[in-house]
């Protein structure tokens, strides 16, 4: 049995932002090897939206477990170099935009006649076909395309205006995760690659599944119900003390309901005729969420959280980078660690997520400089001379990031 | 409809789906994929058959569309399995099948004389997942989740909704979707080794952990890159979505926008014909811009508000700067690019009839991976199981019911 999970798997990325390259840090973290192709003319723009391209904390994150390649695709030579790579990788891995890859020669039908048994998944924002294909999509657009902000907001709000993460970005890179092991253990019962088309799009869809069956088998289109429940009451995220500080309650029975009452120390709470219900407790949400905030807002979240928890509530504070530090169950999971990277130094980052006690996975390694790798895929991989490489670089088939300045990608 | 495909990527693995709420998404992923997905419910249904909404809007067991949706192309089944019968029948199917994924609070298939060695000592090879709120070991391994405890905790809260307003809640169920997909993945990875080793293995999934790499991975990462030993700590996250990814308002509705980088930022300012006031330098720099948010939204607006949301997504489209329409859920349903990929397609449940449900986000060009059956109904598979491959009789089958087995 080999070491890792998927130690042996060597993949290709043309991978930019979040979706692809995090999907190759997770299948890093398995054990394969993600080999990313990128150069200072067209480097991934996440490394262009900061100062130093090298040190980009978002690009550090999820181009963990990668090396970086920087080859000349425009250059004869390197798309040579590209394609002998090509031939040596099980998953090929891309989301530039629209028909880039085409036009690069390195869609499939182009690589699947060089190496057949290939996995190939291409993450589009609208996936392939239909009048957006070519359009160039990010998660915050695709959140508003599928539908799915407009249940993301409060009912008063103007609009949903999303959050700072790009979601669905990680939830894209998840489900492209879970469908190229598919297709690899598919490929080794059958000895078939195949092509994957993802529809970033259709994933945020997907988020709101019951929502799209509210529309195709009730003709209804849901409207935001912000932090509330139409369901359930209490259910809201209440104003804790401090700044900004906030503690999320939910409780579906009335036994909850009286459990809840004596957690905080309200009893009385019991005997009103207002909440004496779930049915009631709907209707009168508002009121209650008043007094259930003039009990939270002089508290700091975590003790709400702990007392109610404590009594059988469901609770959680809204958690911040720094709450996550400090908690002690993700101090327990392991789901935090530090680690060097050779430009931004010693920095937290979150830990290989699985938790499989039969089987090793290896340490992450830092998100690689431009260029870092190029000499070691040429020569370990490709089997170039020093004395090649070097002429290569001149002719500029290879990338020398020392001598350029750095442009934006696709 | 997509063509036709005989098997899907995980055809021939057979999978005992134990989850009732939360997991249920995982069994569909790999049902999705082909496996055979053998659902099993407490005798008269589970309680997410409980879950609002419903179709027709009238409580049904068979019409609730969270189960209609988390459990299409499965097979159902009862059996109680805190009864002896129970356990014996289930014991039964574990030496028939490759995966099984429960949800139960931790300890509880242990307790039922369950548990993974148990298990695996009947099937060696056996991949078990257990999906939680929070893990089966932990200082908060008893703790409750919902989906705004979960969302609360997953760190991606705070930065969600308008920076002067509340965080929001986002809809759906991301900590449940979260642990199905991250333990779908973890499930798979056991397959494919096991395809060398023919080892089973012990999955522990949970939305408190999962969400984590689900949602916002970046989160921690992004505030501990301003972190500097010996200085005061980087101040807290704000709520920045309105700013960096802002929305405008158009003619018909609202778009959203991503310029980020300086090349996307000149083709927005072309979409919008390039208006003096914002060809001024200043607005190039990003920071300043979502300093700046509520200025460039005031004056932004009376651009966008000449042209439609489908025109201005054309244009963005041409001039590169990505732009999307906000749709709502039938904006999204009756889009020419939706239709064109046909992502909901037809299905027809014997309660509630024909109606359109989502595809998975993806389309595979050998393997076949579709929605092609509705959610069983309750036992609707038991007839196939327990007497067509269990032996039972029918006469057996009925006192099984008649006892609470099933």
């Amino acid at each position: 049995m080999s070491k890792y999970p998927l130690e042996g798997i060597r993949v290709i990325s043309f991978g930019v932002g979040i979706v692809i390259p995090d999907l190759g840090k997770t299948l890093g973290q398995l054990g394969a090897e993600i080999i990313k192709i990128e150069t200072s003319t067209y480097p991934d723009f996440m490394r262009t939206i900061v100062p130093d391209p090298n040190n980009s904390p978002g690009f550090n994150e999820s181009n963990r477990n990668h090396k970086c390649f920087g080859v000349n695709l425009t250059a004869d030579r390197g798309k040579e170099l590209i394609l002998e790579l090509i031939k040596t990788v099980d998953i090929f891995a891309e989301n530039y935009r629209g028909d880039v890859m085409e036009r690069l020669g390195l869609d499939y039908d182009s690589v699947k006649k060089i190496n057949p048994e290939i996995i190939y998944i291409s993450s589009q924002g609208f996936g392939k076909g239909g009048p957006y294909s070519a359009h160039k999509g990010y998660g915050p657009t695709l959140c508003a395309a599928s539908g799915l902000i407009s249940l993301w907001a409060q009912p008063d709000d103007e609009f949903g205006c999303g959050g700072t993460f790009p979601h669905p970005d990680n939830a894209v890179s998840w489900q492209g995760t879970l469908a190229v092991l598919g297709a690899l253990d598919y490929k080794r019962r059958s000895g078939k690659g195949q092509f994957i088309d993802i529809s970033q799009a259709e994933v945020s869809a997907a988020l709101i599944g019951e929502a799209m069956l509210d529309y195709t088998t009730n003709d209804n289109v849901q409207k935001p119900v912000g932090n509330r429940n139409p369901y359930a009451s209490p259910y809201n995220c209440y104003r804790c003390k401090g700044n900004d500080q906030w503690c999320a309650i939910s409780l579906f029975t009335n036994e909850e309901w009286e459990t809840f009452c004596d957690a905080t120390g309200h009893p009385q709470w019991k005997a009103d005729p207002r909440f004496a219900d779930t049915v009631n407790r709907i209707s009168y949400a508002a009121e209650l969420d008043v007094l259930i905030e003039e009990w939270t807002s002089d508290q700091d979240p975590s003790t709400v959280m702990h007392v109610l928890q404590n009594a059988g509530i469901a609770a959680g504070i809204v958690q911040r980078a720094y709450d996550s530090i400090l908690d002690p169950h993700n101090n327990w999971q392991g789901n935090i660690e530090e680690m060097e990277h050779p430009v931004s130094g010693k920095r937290l980052y979150p830990s290989t997520p699985f938790n499989m006690p039969g089987m090793k996975f290896p340490q992450n390694s830092p998100a690689p400089m431009l260029g870092q790798h190029t000499d070691e895929i040429c020569r370990d991989i490709l089997n170039l001379s020093d004395e090649e490489i070097i002429r290569l670089k001149k002719e500029n088939v290879l990338d020398d990031p020392e001598t350029k300045e750095t442009a934006e990608s696709c | 409809m997509t063509e036709e495909k005989k098997e899907g990527a995980l055809s021939g693995y057979r999978v005992l789906d134990l989850t009732d709420g939360r997991g249920t998404y995982c069994t569909r992923l790999l049902a999705d994929m082909g496996a055979e997905v053998i659902k099993i419910e407490k005798p008269g249904g589970g309680s997410a058959r409980s879950i609002p909404p419903f179709a027709g809007n009238m409580p049904h067991k068979e019409k609730s569309l969270f189960f209609l949706y988390r459990n299409t192309n499965k097979k159902g089944i009862t059996l109680n399995l805190e009864n002896p019968d129970g356990k014996a029948i289930l014991k039964k199917l574990v030496t028939s099948v490759d995966v099984l994924v429960e949800s139960f609070d931790p300890g509880f298939m242990k307790d039922c004389g369950l548990g993974y060695e148990t298990l695996k000592a009947i099937n060696p090879g056996l991949v078990m997942a257990s999906i939680t709120g929070f893990g089966q070991d932990g200082p908060y391994k008893d703790w409750k989740g919902s989906n705004i405890v979960d969302f609360a905790l997953s760190g991606a809260m705070i930065g969600s909704g308008f920076g002067d307003g509340k965080p929001t809640a986002l809809p759906g169920s991301p900590g449940d979707d979260a642990a199905s997909v991250f333990a779908g993945v973890s499930i798979i990875t056991a397959l494919y080794v096991r395809g060398e080793s023919s080892e089973g293995q012990y999955i522990d999934a949970s939305a408190y952990k999962a969400s984590r790499h689900f949602l916002y991975p970046w989160g921690l990462v992004m505030w501990h890159s301003n972190y500097e030993p010996d200085k005061p700590l980087p101040g807290p996250e704000g709520r920045l979505g309105a700013a960096v990814y802002p929305v405008f308002p158009c003619k018909d509705g609202y778009i959203r926008v991503v310029a980020l980088t300086p090349r996307q930022w000149e083709a927005l300012l072309r979409v919008v014909g390039e208006p003096e006031v914002l060809c001024m330098d200043e607005w190039k720099e990003f920071y300043y811009r979502i300093g700046n948010a509520d200025v460039l939204f005031a004056l932004m607006t009376e651009f966008t508000a000449a042209y439609t949301m489908e025109e201005l997504t054309e244009m963005g489209h041409k001039e590169g700067v990505p732009i999307a329409p906000i749709y709502d859920t039938s904006g999204f349903a009756n889009s020419p690019q939706t239709k064109s990929r046909n992502f909901f397609v037809e299905l027809d449940h014997p309660v509630i009839g024909k109606y359109k449900c989502p595809s998975p986000p993806y389309k595979w060009s050998v393997s076949q991976c579709a929605v092609t059956l509705p959610a069983p109904c309750v036992g609707e598979h038991n007839e196939t199981i327990f007497c067509d491959e269990l032996g039972y009789s029918n006469i057996e089958l009925s006192a099984l019911r008649f006892a609470g087995v099933i």
